[in-house]
């Protein structure tokens, strides 16, 4: 070995934070790849926002105290990349959604149904169509809403721990959910799905 | 099918119980309707729905097709990652850093 003393801890250090970025990346990129995917929507723009999650990790490891769990710490930073990586792609301003704008007009819009009855929700989601008209609904919601939905809904996360990966506290953070919700419910029971659709795409049961 | 008076929650004179839902307890339902999916609310806001729902069907078509939403939500499919896409991604991020 090199007689350097200044060295070996440096290059101790290095291996070390190899190390751990190795542990951190293993036990997390499937997680991250699932969200990153899901806020996306498509499988190359994940990838990019998963490489640039673990990066930032990456430079932040040492950093990490440990004060939330890791999870919850590369949510943060993914949204947050994501976030940056969707302002650098198109310059569109964020449009908000208001509560009136579900009201349901007539009677008719209120009774819209998700024509799923008596199927369990994989048998469902095997309607080609109800599975394009979810993906366009969460793809053409505002990020800030598409982000509530996907941490709560699909991540399964709790409101405060979602309102923490955001930034907001509880309160808004139900309101954009219930508002992200609204508008998923409203684009699939406008669609017109039928249960004839389900029945060809074999998602009946036997 | 009619629906009795009775049932109404609130009473408030002169409205019929096919009132228009951009007022009265459609509206605060249509507010609350995570925070009940969600069990969230306090138990007698809850018993107030469950009142209101009893004799409006259009809020009842309305809940069952949000609680429909949340589950397609949360079984929606993801594709998974290979052994291959993992180890491409970890030599890009290595270098990265390494070029940072």
């Amino acid at each position: 070995m090199r007689a350097s003393t200044s060295k070996k801890p440096l290059q101790r250090s290095a291996r070390q934070e190899l190390y751990g970025f190795d542990r951190l990346y293993r036990d997390h990129v499937d997680l991250i790849y699932r969200y990153a995917y899901r806020l996306c929507g498509e499988t190359e723009s994940a990838k990019d926002l998963v490489q640039e999650t673990f990066l930032n990790a990456y430079q932040g490891l040492k950093d990490f105290r440990g004060e939330s769990k890791v999870s919850t710490w590369l949510y943060t930073i993914a949204s947050r990349a994501c976030i940056r990586m969707r302002r650098k792609r198109k310059g569109e301003p964020e449009h908000e959604l208001s509560l009136e704008e579900f009201v349901p007009t007539s009677e008719g819009e209120f009774r819209l149904q998700i024509p799923i009855d008596g199927l369990s929700p994989e048998e469902a989601l095997q309607n080609k169509e109800l599975r394009a008209a979810l993906d366009q609904a969460i793809d053409k919601l505002p990020k800030k809403y598409r982000m509530a939905l996907v941490l709560r809904d699909m991540e399964g996360l709790s409101a405060k721990e979602v309102g923490t990966i955001m930034g907001v506290n509880e309160r808004a953070l139900k309101s954009r959910l219930h508002r992200a919700r609204l508008f998923v419910r409203r684009e699939l029971s406008a669609r017109g799905i039928t249960q004839h659709d389900n029945q060809k795409s074999g998602g009946w049961r036997s | 099918m009619t629906q009795k008076k009775t049932a109404t929650p609130k009473k408030r004179p002169g409205r019929s119980s096919h009132h228009t839902h951009r007022e009265g307890r459609c509206m605060d339902l249509l507010r609350r309707l995570s925070g009940y999916i969600d069990d969230e609310l306090p138990s007698d806001i809850c018993r107030e729905i469950r009142r209101h729902l009893g004799a409006c069907p259009n809020c009842e078509v309305l809940i069952v097709s949000l609680r429909q939403t949340v589950t397609l939500c949360r079984h929606r499919p993801t594709p998974q990652l290979t052994p291959v896409d993992r180890m491409n991604m970890r030599r890009a991020i290595l270098t990265a850093a390494n070029a940072r």
